[in-house]
């Protein structure tokens, strides 16, 4: 069992954190721990809150109700020292067209108040790491989006924050782009980076974040990719054979301890299980020892995708039209 | 207020001004319009005399220019009128560089990275403020003096000590940066509320139209404005602005700005 975390560990706190706008609240009772080197997913679709989240947990716009704070300073009566230690990518990229990379930078450096030196230093180290330090001097608006979004998080990193928030990085772009600055993330990611990464992109969230916060009007639920899918999602091992199996061949795979059910359709095996790693090769061994010829042994894992669906209450329609159970209405 | 910061950010506005090929012809040809139309108009006015009714008029408003030779009372009635048109660099000039910069930084979603950042919102406004008002007020400055050491060397030595007297004086430092100032503060409100600096200038040349009138009152010679009235013009306009200017503040919010600012 993991060690509770320390309150050093702990970079961003959010109690009970709510914004309303008008009559209708965006997001409500927020509670939120993100730990440092943690890369936390902010999940949920189009007008969720998770832009309103975001701008509330970097001291953009001020909550409701509730509290937040970034290494224990609050968003609410210390929004500049709050500002001062967060970097966020916003959802454009925000640059000014007619200056270069480089100047770009130093902009944000001087607001941030770092020293000459520093600056010259940083805005070389950031350009370089993303592969833009050979273009530093063209002004931004000739690059593309993938540069732009790059320069955007490199513009957000200058400033060495503590939390780094990123907020829909790769909608809009084409799938190169898209591909380029997640690999970015990738190497913030393993360069140990407090990252809050807003997308409604689950293949993102999936392959980047250590937790996933679903986000709509509120947080829906909040944990590890891998514990979702033990909580939610059954898993099984998927078993194609040269031919049918035997029936004597099923009964002895039932009998095995720790499966749940077996089924045969189409000519594949499917065995459920709680844990089908540990239960392949006595299954293996079995089939084999009945004769059978096994082509293809693979373990499925319910996608992120179905997961999403149930946390969120939303089941597509058979014409394609999406049906919301209960909640508030997306803001 | 931080000087460092609105420093940062007027310093940031004015890189962006230069590379603006557009909005820097705005700001650069007017000028020198102005410092060539009234030696061309002088040519024109050239041994002409004024009615003699018009004439009894203007000196009755105007009596230390009852030596001037019936020429030179043209001349210089002609050279007052171009006084208001000196106060209109500071009104557009302003107004030009304040709408394309806030509505600029709307359109490419700019603001949001910026107000990140631990600035305070006053300190961006200042920025942005000082960084469209200064440039107005400096070329009507700089365009007075090129116009005087003109007028000096057309018009001779009677019309020079009309462009230099307490009226134009006044007129050109004091109530040109009211009027820059009050242009500034129109352009930041009409800005927060539509995206396309066109129509901000149009709505925010509402500041002119004050001035145009003026331009119509001096041309009848009904009411030639003296330095008292100068000053008391440039108190108005301040107080204006800065009535403006509390709407401005409030209407720059940060939160204002990121989520009603559309």
């Amino acid at each position: 069992m993991t060690e509770p975390p320390t309150e050093n560990a702990v970079a961003l706190r959010a109690v009970g954190l709510g914004r309303r706008f008008g009559d209708r609240w965006a997001v409500r009772a927020i509670d939120l721990e993100v730990h440092r080197g943690e890369v936390l997913g902010l999940l949920g679709p189009n007008g969720a809150g998770k832009t309103t989240t975001v701008r509330l947990l970097t001291a953009l716009i001020e909550p409701t109700e509730g509290t937040a704070a970034v290494d224990g300073f609050d968003v609410r009566t210390q929004a500049d020292e709050v500002r001062a230690r967060v970097g966020i990518l916003t959802e454009t990229p925000g640059l000014y067209d007619k200056l270069s990379a480089r100047t770009n930078l130093d902009f944000f450096g001087r607001l941030y108040g770092l020293d000459a030196a520093t600056r010259a230093e940083r805005i070389e180290h950031h350009l370089r790491l993303f592969g833009l330090w050979d273009r530093r001097d063209e002004v931004t608006g000739t690059f593309s989006k993938g540069m732009k979004q790059k320069l955007a998080i490199a513009r957000a990193l200058l400033h060495d924050p503590s939390v780094v928030f990123l907020d829909e990085p790769t909608a809009a772009l084409d799938p190169e782009a898209a591909f380029i600055v997640r690999e970015s993330i990738e190497t913030l990611r393993k360069a140990g980076r407090t990252i809050v990464l807003a997308t409604h992109n689950l293949d993102e969230a999936d392959r980047l974040c250590d937790r996933i916060a679903f986000v709509r009007a509120g947080l829906v639920r909040v944990d590890s990719p891998a514990a979702l899918r033990g909580a939610l999602g059954a898993r099984s091992l998927a078993i194609r054979l040269a031919s049918s199996p035997s029936p004597d061949a099923l009964a002895a795979l039932r009998r095995l301890d720790g499966i749940d059910t077996v089924e045969a359709v189409d000519g594949v095996l499917r065995v459920r299980a709680s844990e089908p790693e540990s239960i392949a090769p006595a299954v293996v061994r079995s089939l084999v020892s009945a004769g059978g010829d096994i082509v293809e042994v693979r373990v499925d894992r319910t996608s992120l995708e179905q997961i999403y669906f149930d946390v969120m209450g939303v089941h597509p329609g058979a014409d394609g039209i999406e049906a919301l159970d209960g909640g508030e209405a997306p803001v | 207020m931080r000087a460092a910061i609105v420093w940062t950010i007027l310093r940031r506005e004015w890189m962006e001004t230069l590379r603006n090929r557009l909005l820097l012809s705005t700001i650069l040809v007017p000028p020198v319009l102005l410092t060539v139309a009234p030696i061309i108009l002088a040519g024109a006015v050239g041994e002409r005399t004024l009615p003699a009714d018009l004439a009894r008029q203007i000196l009755s408003q105007k009596p230390e220019w009852v030596s001037f030779t019936p020429s030179e009372l043209a001349g210089a009635f002609a050279v007052q009128q171009f006084l208001v048109f000196f106060l209109l660099m500071p009104a557009y000039i302003p107004l030009s560089i304040a709408t394309f910069s806030i509505i600029g930084e709307k359109q490419a979603r700019s603001l949001e990275p910026v107000l990140a950042a631990p600035i305070r919102t006053v300190e961006l406004l200042a920025g942005k403020a000082i960084a469209a008002l200064v440039p107005g007020v400096l070329a009507g400055w700089v365009t007075y003096v090129a116009f005087v050491l003109l007028a000096s060397v057309v018009y001779g030595r009677a019309l020079f000590g009309v462009v230099t007297d307490g009226s134009w004086l006044a007129g050109v430092f004091l109530l040109g940066p009211a009027v820059g100032l009050s242009s500034v503060v129109a352009g930041v409100i009409v800005s927060a509320r539509v995206n396309d600096p066109r129509v901000a200038q149009q709505i925010g040349g509402v500041v002119i139209v004050p001035i145009v009138g003026l331009v119509l009152v001096q041309a009848t010679g009904t009411l030639l404005v003296g330095p008292a009235g100068y000053v008391l013009l440039t108190l108005i306009v301040l107080v204006v602005s800065l009535v403006g200017l509390r709407i401005g503040v409030r209407l720059f919010d940060r939160e204002a700005i990121l989520t009603r600012w559309r």
